[in-house]
């Protein structure tokens, strides 16, 4: 048939990774491997005080201890990665710091433009300040003044650390300690940059908070470190989009979020991850091995994890929740799309330890292609954990019978009057459906989008407006060519 | 393995003889960094001195303990420490069951406790069923431990021929107040169209530790309906795996756990589905009180060609007082598309509304509860097609509600 | 001695006080409807009296034939003679309405010094009060309300009402979600235990309930009080004039 065909090879074009491009810019790196050398020349390379490079330190030599046990027991398959082929520090050269979007390099702000994301316009379209990480370092922060009026943080993680050391001394690590995994040890000890965030006690911070990261430069791994903390009584919605150019090799993407909620606090994260996922035969493409948590740290205080992960190679991530202060909140809602070869195991962790918490967990995972797609997730209700309540919901589509879907949850159980209720369902798309979307006049794309967009609408419409509708249209181009 | 998921085992010297094959695990339980045994927990097995049941002389039964029902028309097969007594079964089985005692036949389980069965179990049984109208077997289990903690290993193979239907019920016990270990292995073959009704109740002594690992494939057009009650023993756990090889195959299996003092009850369930057109439910429930720990671990596992699978899975569990455990972890694990699966787990405390709606009618509270929970593992329990058993593991139920009732009373 | 006497109830739900002070005298044989707008407190003074936690009595009494109810379990209060037909009567998956009824019938016969019935016995009472009331026998076996309609629901509460034989009913919105044929078994089954050692609260929104159980006492209850107290005309008043003037004098 001539149509699908055409269709096919038309899927094929919107198919190549519109992110696939490389900036060409000078980079200033660090030699190639991992030593304490290299550790030491980062710390050196920022200007670090000695108890951030003790830190790293602490991190490095325990990381060392655990050569032998990268976490095995996810759904996930790659070669043995050699740590010491990566570059773990590259940073744009530039003249002098900037003060202002001006003096950034215009290659650079034309690779935004071409990511999508209008910095330039953003000052004038209220409502977002970006602070866009290109590699490792961050280039430039918008809206820091109004910020800073209201008395927010929002610096990049290597300038706080000078300005306000205090608060990173009290909650660096304090979530994800330096030793809690392989992946977070590593970040620890080679973190170059990240987000800082301080909401001060009892502010509604009046815009979203965004970052941009990107990797460019060949061979680089990429290894930011995010720490969020709202104070008492206050609010933020911060956002966090990801893409990254077109490589045949792989790269690393280990990152590490920390998020503190004190009294009454509220904090919503937002994720819409499009890292390369690699071409159609599984070369390439980002190793997003990612530790994400929150701490519920404060009575009454709420966190909430929206993800959307239609990119990477291979996703290891599980944004959790440790539920520590009375009437505290956890909420995790995710999409996950994989086609191709990605495979993605991803999903979070609900730690009930305060009385009458309660945690909801809904999960969206539609699998095409070759890929595999695993939610994993942990629901713990402690002893002390009176009235706890939890419900998980995971529902997994699958397009095509090449592909896999997994739901593996662990629920333990230790406080009677807890509650906890689990549902899971797999499914392929209803042909009733499909055939319904067809015979009103819609493409198999469109009416696979269509389908596809309501079976996540539940996830997509807890993001911030703007985004919702970019996560949108995300899910639809990202299973274009693996249908019918 | 990993050094770090296995643990010694006070048998390794003699087992790794014996076995004579090299296995990952030779000489080893799984330790807790196993997946499979990250809820249970082997280490006191492990520590217990155990000697061969079979090496005991001073053990001598001779009727079967209280506890064990007497089932009409079923035909009676008792085995004493896995070795099956003649001199305590029936000797007509009546017209096409055939029972026999052949040397160790080959599982298809790999897992450890299914190694260490096969190393050390002296003689299998097997029943082989085939033709129409056949009688019920019961099979009563006995462990019996000397002054020092034995060891035995139960070997037991089921075959139904095409077309034939058999009805089994087990029932395993010990004498009380004994520290013995049993660990069973059941091969189970249903031909094409072949009906196996599996009803198995496992009532060790507090003492006791059981871990019963059974294998059923299924040819196409077999069914299966089983069900597994769980009331007792320090260690219990019951894992059995499901395996579809042939098209239209069905399985039933359903199962409750109600668990005092400090017992542990672990379900792990494997259903198999390899083959298209096959159906798989699972409906498991469970209460527990005093300091027990209860386990449910269920995984579908549908193949690439298995479509048109229907798959589906519940476990529902109940605290009864401060102090249980209980933990579950459903899987789905899926690689085909054309399949309805689907699984939900709950665990909670008895429903408030529920235990007032009765009360406000007169009902005392500890009434209530009782009626509440019988009503709760009901529901599994009538998924028991068979009156005569469905009574039978009801009274079971009642009795444990009965004797929690007594131990309550006392100061 | 009244059957039931409330005085200056106070209670609340969860901190908040809905029943601000309810004085009310219910002598044996006397039918008394409690009337009111929704969200006025008539559930909460049907589930204090019957005992349900999560609502807190902060001053006041209920006494039932002198004694005090409010001191006593739920159970207790069912043994002593209430019995509460819920608004929504809940589903118990597992227990059959049999075992339940002989369960809640052979309680009460305890208490009261009687012998047990028998499965015997046991089975003809049931037959026969089902009878009565043009319910299917095999009702019993089915799980306790679960899968029954609304009505079914409801008539499984008159069943329940007429094993139990209770010296005080109440009645909370029986009549919601019925249709009229239902409501008339209903009735008619609540008419049939009306006698002179026995009282009923019937507690309803709409007065149509009113017309086939006809009160001998009507109130209405606003705002956590009883804003006013009449015969049965009353019912029909406030099926004409609506509660607006309750609501606005009682705030």
């Amino acid at each position: 048939m001539a149509a699908t065909r055409e269709t096919a090879a038309a899927v094929r074009d919107v198919e190549q990774y519109k992110y696939g491009f490389v900036t060409d810019i000078e980079s200033d790196m660090a030699p190639l491997g991992l030593n304490e050398g290299i550790i030491r020349f980062i710390s050196a390379k920022k200007g670090e005080p000695e108890w951030m490079l003790e830190w790293r330190l602490k991190a490095y030599r325990y990381w060392l201890t655990l050569a032998d046990e990268e976490p095995g027991w996810a759904k996930l398959r790659f070669p043995k990665i050699d740590y010491q082929a990566s570059y773990y520090y590259a940073a744009p050269k530039r003249k002098a710091a900037l003060t202002s979007l001006d003096e950034v390099d215009p290659k650079l702000l034309e690779t935004y433009k071409k990511l999508g994301i209008p910095l330039l316009e953003q000052q004038i379209l209220a409502g977002v300040a970006v602070d866009a990480v290109f590699d490792s370092v961050s280039v430039a922060t918008t809206y820091k003044k109004k910020l800073e009026q209201l008395g927010v943080i929002f610096a990049p993680f290597s300038e706080a650390v000078h300005k306000h050391p205090e608060l990173v001394k009290k909650y660096l690590g304090s979530v994800v300690p330096y030793s809690d995994n392989f992946y977070a040890t590593l970040n620890s000890a080679v973190f170059t940059d990240g987000s800082f965030v301080y909401i001060p006690k009892g502010l509604r911070c009046p815009m979203e908070l965004s970052t941009y990261f990107r990797i460019n430069e060949k061979n680089t791994g990429q290894f930011e470190r995010t720490l969020i903390i709202a104070d008492e009584g206050s609010y933020v919605s911060y956002l966090e989009g990801c893409t990254a150019p077109q490589r045949d090799e792989n790269q690393l993407h280990a990152a590490v979020v920390e998020l503190v909620a004190l009294d009454d606090a509220e904090i919503k994260y937002s994720t819409v991850q499009n890292w390369y996922p690699g071409d159609a035969d599984g070369k390439g493409g980002i190793y997003n091995f990612v530790t994400k948590r929150g701490a519920c740290r404060g009575k009454n205080s709420k966190i909430m994890w929206t993800q959307v992960e239609t990119g990477s190679a291979i996703t290891w991530k599980y944004p959790s929740c440790i539920l520590q202060g009375d009437n505290s909140v956890g909420e995790f809602y995710s999409v996950a799309i994989t086609s191709n070869r990605q495979q993605a195991d991803t999903g979070t962790k609900m730690i009930h330890l305060g009385r009458n918490t309660r945690s909801k967990i809904v999960s969206k995972g539609i699998s095409a292609g070759h890929a595999d797609n695993t939610y994993r997730g942990l629901v713990r209700i402690g002893a002390k954990a009176d009235g706890a309540r939890n419900y998980t919901q995971c529902d997994s589509l699958l397009i095509g019978s090449t592909c896999g879907a997994h739901t593996v949850p662990y629920v333990e159980n230790r406080n009677p009057t807890a509650v906890t209720e689990h549902e899971a369902t797999t499914s392929k798309i209803s042909e009733d459906q499909l055939f319904y979307c067809r015979q009103r006049g819609m493409s198999q794309e469109e009416a696979v989008s269509l389908i596809v967009n309501g079976f996540c609408r539940e996830v997509l419409q807890t993001l911030p407006m703007e985004f919702a509708v970019e996560a949108q249209k995300l899910v639809g181009i990202s299973l274009e060519g693996s249908v019918g | 393995m990993k050094p770090s998921e296995i643990i010694d085992h006070p048998f390794a010297g003699a087992y790794a003889k014996r076995l004579g094959v090299k296995t990952p695990w030779q000489g080893h339980l799984p330790g807790p960094k196993m997946e499979a045994w990250r809820f249970t927990p082997l280490r006191t097995l492990a520590n217990t001195p155990f000697v061969p049941a079979s090496a005991s002389a001073e053990v001598d039964v001779t009727e079967l303990p209280r506890g064990v029902p007497l089932i009409a028309g079923a035909a009676r097969l008792v085995l004493v420490n896995g070795a099956y007594r003649e001199d305590l079964s029936d000797a007509d089985f009546g017209p096409g069951v055939t029972i026999s005692t052949a040397e160790a036949f080959a599982s298809s389980s790999r897992s450890p406790l299914a190694l260490l069965n096969a190393a050390y179990a002296s003689a299998g049984v097997s029943i082989d069923a085939a033709g129409p109208g056949l009688r019920p077997i019961h099979l009563v289990s006995i462990g019996a431990a000397g002054a020092e903690p034995a060891a035995f290993h139960p070997r037991l193979r089921i075959t139904v021929a095409p077309g034939a239907s058999l009805t089994i019920i087990e029932s395993h016990v010990g004498l009380p107040g004994q520290t013995y270990f049993s660990n069973p292995v059941t091969e189970i073959a249903l031909a094409e169209n072949a009906n196996l009704r599996r009803y198995v109740s496992v009532a060790e002594d507090s003492e006791a530790f059981h871990l019963a690992t059974a294998t059923i494939s299924i040819a196409a057009g077999g069914s299966l309906e089983a069900f597994h009650l769980g009331l007792g023993g320090a260690l219990v756990r019951q894992d059995i795996t499901v395996r579809f090889a042939g098209r239209g195959a069905a399985a039933r299996l359903n199962g409750a756990y109600a668990l005092s003092g400090r017992s542990h009850h672990d379900f792990t369930t494997v259903m198999d589905h390899n083959v298209p057109d096959c159906r798989s439910s699972q409906v498991f429930k469970g209460v527990a009180d005093g300091d027990s720990h209860g386990v449910f671990q269920g995984r579908i596992h549908v193949a690439r060609d298995a479509q048109k699978t229907d798959a589906r899975q519940l476990h529902k569990a109940l605290f009864l007082s401060r102090g249980p455990e209980i933990d579950c972890k459903p899987e789905l694990e899926i690689y085909a598309d054309d399949v309805q699966c689907a699984h939900g787990a709950a665990t909670g405390e008895i429903d408030h509304d529920q235990l007032f709606y009765l009360m406000s009618r007169g009902i005392d509270p500890a009434t209530a509860r009782s009626l509440l929970v019988e009503g709760f593992l009901t529901e599994a329990v009538d998924e028991i097609s068979v009156p005569e058993v469905q009574a039978l593991f009801r009274d079971a139920i009642g009795a444990w509600l009965k004797s929690r009732d007594i131990a309550r009373a006392r100061p | 001695m009244a059957l039931l006497e409330i005085k200056n109830l106070h209670a609340s739900v969860a901190g908040k006080e809905i029943l601000k002070g309810i004085t009310l005298s219910v002598e044996p044989g006397a039918v008394h409807a409690i009337m009111g707008p929704n969200g006025t407190g008539k559930s909460t003074l049907s589930n204090v009296i019957a005992g349900r936690e999560g609502y807190d009595v902060t001053q006041g009494e209920v006494l039932l034939d002198g004694k005090n109810v409010l001191a006593m379990s739920p159970d207790e209060r069912a043994r002593a003679g209430i019995f509460l037909a819920f608004q929504y009567p809940v589903e118990i998956p597992g227990v059959t309405t049999s075992a339940f009824l002989k369960t809640a019938l052979n309680a009460k016969r305890r208490a009261e010094g009687k012998t047990e019935v028998d499965a015997m016995e046991f089975l003809k009472l049931v037959k026969a009060k089902t009878a009565a009331l043009g319910m299917p026998y095999d009702m019993i076996k089915r799980a306790l309300n679960v899968g029954f309609s609304g009505g079914e629901k409801k008539r499984a509460e008159v069943l329940q009402m007429t094993l139990l034989e209770p010296r005080l009913a109440i009645l909370d919105e029986t009549d919601s979600g019925l249709d009229i044929d239902a409501l008339k078994v209903v009735s008619d089954g609540v008419n049939a235990l009306r006698a002179p050692d026995r009282a009923f609260l019937v507690i309803t929104h709409y007065q149509r309930l009113l017309d086939y159980i006809v009160p001998d006492h009507v109130h209405v209850l606003a705002h956590g009080r009883i804003a006013a107290s009449g015969g049965k005309d009353l019912a029909l008043e406030l099926e004409a004039e609506g509660y607006a003037k309750y609501l606005d004098t009682a705030a």
